[in-house]
């Protein structure tokens, strides 16, 4: 999210370490499979039947705050250090709510 | 929503008052309030024979083996190293009951400094309010230990007091007289408004978060919500069955929690007025026959900054950490006489406080909020419960949003 240009391994099939996830605004953000399994829905999403073209090319519509929320929750989950605040500016906070809800995060 | 698993409060460190042998230490020994800083930098520690403490945190290395006694001393000289030189003492001449601090920064005022120093400093100033025994309030400057002001107004014992979370420099107080009092230390501590209402001895008092509602509960068994704008009564909040002697404001200013002497803590909807719940504290071992029986009365009750667990201290001897939506607590330590408690404001520790001024530090339940709750903690400082219920959202949602889903 910095920016800078990287290649990845490939997001390209049900095994691939990354799976990128894109916004309803076109943005695309690359994320380890691991970290995009905090959410119930993404999970369920990917690993559901292969039928579905979401699971081929491990694409989800969603917002960069949720992926944020993700890379958070792997970190500070048992770990002893400082949990920092995660500040929801108040004009995104209800879309980002319903966002939360549908993933069940 | 909640991690899994939660432990146990475990013991982190114990301070005892060093007391020469001569004070009788069956009186006025107790620790009725204790208080973090609002930045989490100082701990005040009210430990009885009218002292009390100002502790840096977190705590120096030689506090925490237990058992270790934090004699108190001027702190002026202190070669021994056996407590920190930026520890401070205040003696309040008299019986400290309530306490409070000022948010940090506060706006330097000028005319609060002006006694004590002939130029305004370029630092703002970090205070604490002390209730005392006939009705005083005493307020310090924490950095220096110095004696700012004196509050005078009340007529009996100021039991509970609380600055507005928005640096302000307004203080309410509240005190067995009956009467809450609005102070301005801008203005030299003004006395700016009194309010009455309450017919027995007021136990204490809170401030909303958002700064908008002020609690006040009484031994007539009620609970008044003021506004803190008029300083008119909103309406009172009838169900406890004996003295209300705590209470709290969620971090988003949405729930509102008071703790009785019936054994109940009861958990409301402070914008509608509904009660959403009832916590009963009850015996862990109910094959005692009644004559043995101890009375579960509440002390204290008090909400985790992420408001998603509460604790509460009851004369059962015991301290229990409750999550929001479970009716049953998750989780007890063991601890006598118990009077006080309130969480550190970054989380992961309580401290308590307790009739033979001793003050405890337990570890309190470490939790990742889900996005939902962080969401829900986003709107609710802002919206009130009649604006949840106007927004275009499904019912479920609403549910979620005003803490009816438990």
């Amino acid at each position: 999210m910095d920016g800078e240009e990287k290649t990845y391994a490939g997001c390209e099939g049900p095994d691939d370490m990354y799976v990128k996830l894109i916004s309803s605004g076109g943005h695309e953000f690359i994320v380890k499979r691991e970290y995009a399994l905090t959410s119930g829905t993404i999970k369920a999403t990917l690993s559901g039947p292969s039928q579905f073209a979401e699971n081929k090319t491990n694409e989800v519509n969603f917002i960069s705050k949720v992926c944020m929320c993700f890379t958070c929750k792997v970190r500070y989950t048992n770990s002893s250090t400082k949990i920092p605040e995660f500040p929801i500016a108040p004009k995104i906070a209800l879309e980002l709510l319903m966002a939360a809800n549908f993933l069940d995060c | 929503m909640l991690s899994p698993a939660p432990e146990e409060p475990l013991l982190l460190a114990e301070l005892k008052p060093g007391r020469p042998h001569q004070f009788d230490w069956k009186s006025s020994c107790e620790t009725w309030s204790v208080a973090f800083s609002p930045d989490g930098s100082w701990f005040a520690w009210s430990q009885g024979h009218c002292i009390v403490k100002l502790i840096p945190w977190p705590l120096e290395e030689q506090f925490i083996p237990k058992g270790f006694e934090a004699k108190s001393r001027s702190s002026k000289s202190d070669t021994k190293g056996r407590s920190s030189p930026k520890e401070k003492t205040l003696d309040c001449g008299q019986i400290v009951w309530g306490l409070a601090f000022s948010p940090w920064p506060s706006p330097p005022s000028r005319k609060l400094w002006a006694r004590h120093h002939p130029q305004v400093p370029d630092v703002s100033c970090l205070i604490l309010a002390t209730g005392l025994n006939d009705g005083q309030i005493k307020i310090w400057e924490v950095q220096t230990g110095l004696l700012l002001l004196n509050l005078s107004g009340h007529q009996d014992v100021v039991r509970d007091l609380s600055f507005t979370p928005s640096g302000s420099l307004i203080l309410v107080s509240a005190s067995r007289d009956k009467t809450l009092r609005i102070w301005d230390l801008n203005k030299h501590g003004k006395q700016i408004q009194v309010l009455s209402g309450h017919l027995q001895w007021v136990y204490c008092c809170s401030i909303s978060p958002d700064c908008s509602m002020l609690c006040s509960a009484a031994g007539e068994k009620s609970v008044f919500l003021w506004s803190m704008r008029s300083y008119t009564l909103i309406r009172k909040l009838e169900g406890h069955q004996s003295s209300v002697v705590s209470c709290d404001f969620s971090p988003d200013s949405a729930l509102l929690v008071t703790a009785s002497y019936d054994t109940n803590v009861i958990m409301w909807d402070p914008y509608t007025g509904e009660r959403l719940r009832s916590l009963h504290h009850t015996q862990l071992d109910p094959s005692m026959d009644d004559s043995d029986v101890h009375m579960s009365s509440l002390r204290s009750v008090c909400f985790s900054p992420e408001g998603l667990y509460l604790a509460t201290v009851a004369d059962d001897r015991l301290l229990r950490i409750w999550a929001l939506e479970l009716k049953a607590p998750i989780a007890f330590a063991p601890m006598t006489n118990g009077l006080c408690c309130t969480f550190f404001p970054h989380g992961g520790v309580i401290a308590t406080g307790t009739r033979d001024g001793h003050v405890q530090f337990w570890t309190a339940p470490r939790v990742l909020s889900s996005l939902k709750h962080l969401c829900r903690k986003a709107l609710r400082s802002f919206l009130t419960t009649y604006q949840v219920l106007a927004l275009p959202i499904p019912k479920k949602m609403k549910e979620f949003l005003t803490y009816r889903t438990f």
